[in-house]
């Protein structure tokens, strides 16, 4: 369960970038409601079908966003980072999440809850603008994962994740575990070994127990299929 | 909205999204509706290029296809008369990946993007109507990227089958093995191959550029839960209720 840091949010520019788009006065305005936590790894935000109960905009967090396969099985579809808010469904005026939600890398993040967010969202044409652009995005998003997942190898595919997840966390070194990548990637733990062995053999990264390490980041971004590049100028290289 | 030469002339609320619209909305936005022809394979928006035009499907399906560098393709959302193509002009985002292609002839409404954009952002009935088409939308584009990752050419066949029976008024869909094949991201062999494997399980019939559906309930039994569950956010997210019946 994420801890309440026991600070304020900052008044001067957020680290979240669609906070930080709005004018200033309505960020101010939303201040109040917004609660800085530190999300856990691991931590399962939303499960699909249950209700939004609170969005959250990531500081220097990672949200994955999961489909249940089959029943059991999941797949990643989306990241979310300080690019954007989890709970994009509720700024669409839809209550339910229709995916899992689950912290991948953790970090500093505002928390609202739903129903101040929605009484937020009312009063404020530059929230719901700046939402509907990252909806956009994030649409971008999905609409490039499932390209990649119908053309491009896992090598790929696994490269293009942790540099996503690198520039989300401003960081070249996080912890993900085998059953993560396996999400993110679609493939059983043989599968995961062969890749991220793949990649370490090749010296673009180091992965020993669940701890990843980008060592070449010029390389790494040559091993992954364009999916990456395409869709990586939506998220602020700098702090 | 007259468009010379046509024989049957499609009322805008063949489309359910305007037929959901409440009736001021509609009203406002009806003189600003231009019926057009879709034709096969018309390019309804390219990739990165510059849209005027929300498009609001009446008989015709369109088709919103991903095209890589090389150019393969693949499908990642169909549209047809539960909605509009164009969601990046009111949502305000930048160019959009795919392109979006006319996959089954017929015709359909226009409206030009800053007059919608107007309205979204007037109208809460309208922003509110047009968001759950775009979570709904958003929920088949992550279906597909599943679906692209854990099943087989053949489920993925059905499922688009299925997709497009739900936007005809009919069990029959025309499209060459050609045409699947790019939908589906795959090689035409492919295709003639879970063609194959349906027909012989009785569920279709496809001979010359058709393809019937037989059995329809066995069909839905048949597919992954990939169809089911952009089925249900669909109709969950869009209770359209009874179709309109056609003016003439």
């Amino acid at each position: 369960m994420h801890k309440r840091l026991d600070r304020k949010p900052r008044s001067d520019s957020p680290a979240n970038r669609v906070l930080a788009a709005l004018p200033r006065k309505d960020y101010l305005a939303l201040l109040p409601g917004l609660a800085p936590v530190a999300l856990v790894f691991g931590d399962v935000l939303y499960e699909p079908g249950e209700a939004i109960r609170d969005v959250y905009f990531p500081g220097r967090s990672v949200v994955s966003l999961l489909t249940v396969v089959d029943g059991h099985a999941a797949l990643e579809v989306g990241l979310v980072g300080r690019e954007g808010m989890v709970g994009i469904p509720l700024a669409l005026g839809i209550g339910v999440s229709p995916v899992r939600a689950v912290v991948q890398g953790a970090g500093s993040a505002l928390q609202m809850s739903a129903a101040r967010f929605r009484k937020a969202l009312d009063g404020a044409p530059s929230l719901q603008r700046a939402l509907h652009r990252y909806a956009h995005a994030l649409m971008a998003q999905i609409t490039q994962t499932a390209a990649c997942n119908r053309f491009h190898t896992v090598d790929e595919r696994l490269a293009r994740w942790l540099l996503m997840t690198r520039d989300r966390l401003c960081s070249g070194e996080f912890h993900l575990t085998h059953e993560f990548l396996s999400h993110m990637l679609g493939v059983r733990r043989v599968g995961v070994t062969e890749a991220a062995c793949g990649l370490q053999q090749r010296g673009l990264i180091d992965y020993s127990r669940g701890n990843i390490r980008i060592l070449d980041d010029a390389g790494l971004e040559a091993a992954s299929c364009s999916c990456y590049e395409l869709v990586s100028d939506r998220v602020p290289a700098s702090a | 909205m007259v468009m010379a030469g046509s024989v049957c002339r499609l009322h805008p609320g063949e489309n359910r999204l305007l037929a959901a619209l409440p009736e001021p909305d509609y009203q406002s936005l009806l003189p600003h509706l231009e019926l057009m022809p879709m034709p096969l394979g018309q390019a309804v928006y390219e990739s990165g290029g510059p849209q005027g035009f929300v498009y609001f499907p009446t008989d015709s399906i369109v088709s919103l296809l991903y095209v890589l560098e090389n150019g393969a393709s693949t499908e990642i959302a169909v549209t047809g008369n539960e909605g509009l193509v164009g969601i990046s002009l009111f949502m305000g985002g930048e160019t959009t990946p795919s392109r979006a292609v006319v996959q089954s002839a017929g015709q359909g409404y226009r409206v030009r993007a800053a007059v919608l954009k107007k309205r979204f952002e007037s109208s809460g009935d309208v922003q509110h109507l047009l968001l759950r088409f775009t979570q709904a939308l958003i929920t088949q584009m992550t279906q597909t990227a599943v679906c692209n990752r854990h099943h087989a050419v053949d489920q993925q066949l059905c499922r688009w089958l299925l997709l497009m029976l739900d936007r005809l008024a009919s069990d029959e869909v025309r499209m060459t093995q050609e045409l699947i094949a790019n939908m589906l991201g795959v090689r035409r062999e492919g295709v003639t191959e879970a063609a194959g494997k349906l027909q012989a399980h009785g569920l279709i019939e496809y001979a010359r550029g058709r393809i019937r559906v037989l059995d329809r309930p066995r069909l839905e039994r048949s597919v992954c839960e990939c169809y089911a569950v952009v089925k249900r956010e669909y109709d969950r997210l869009l209770p359209y209720g009874k179709r309109p019946a056609v003016a003439t």
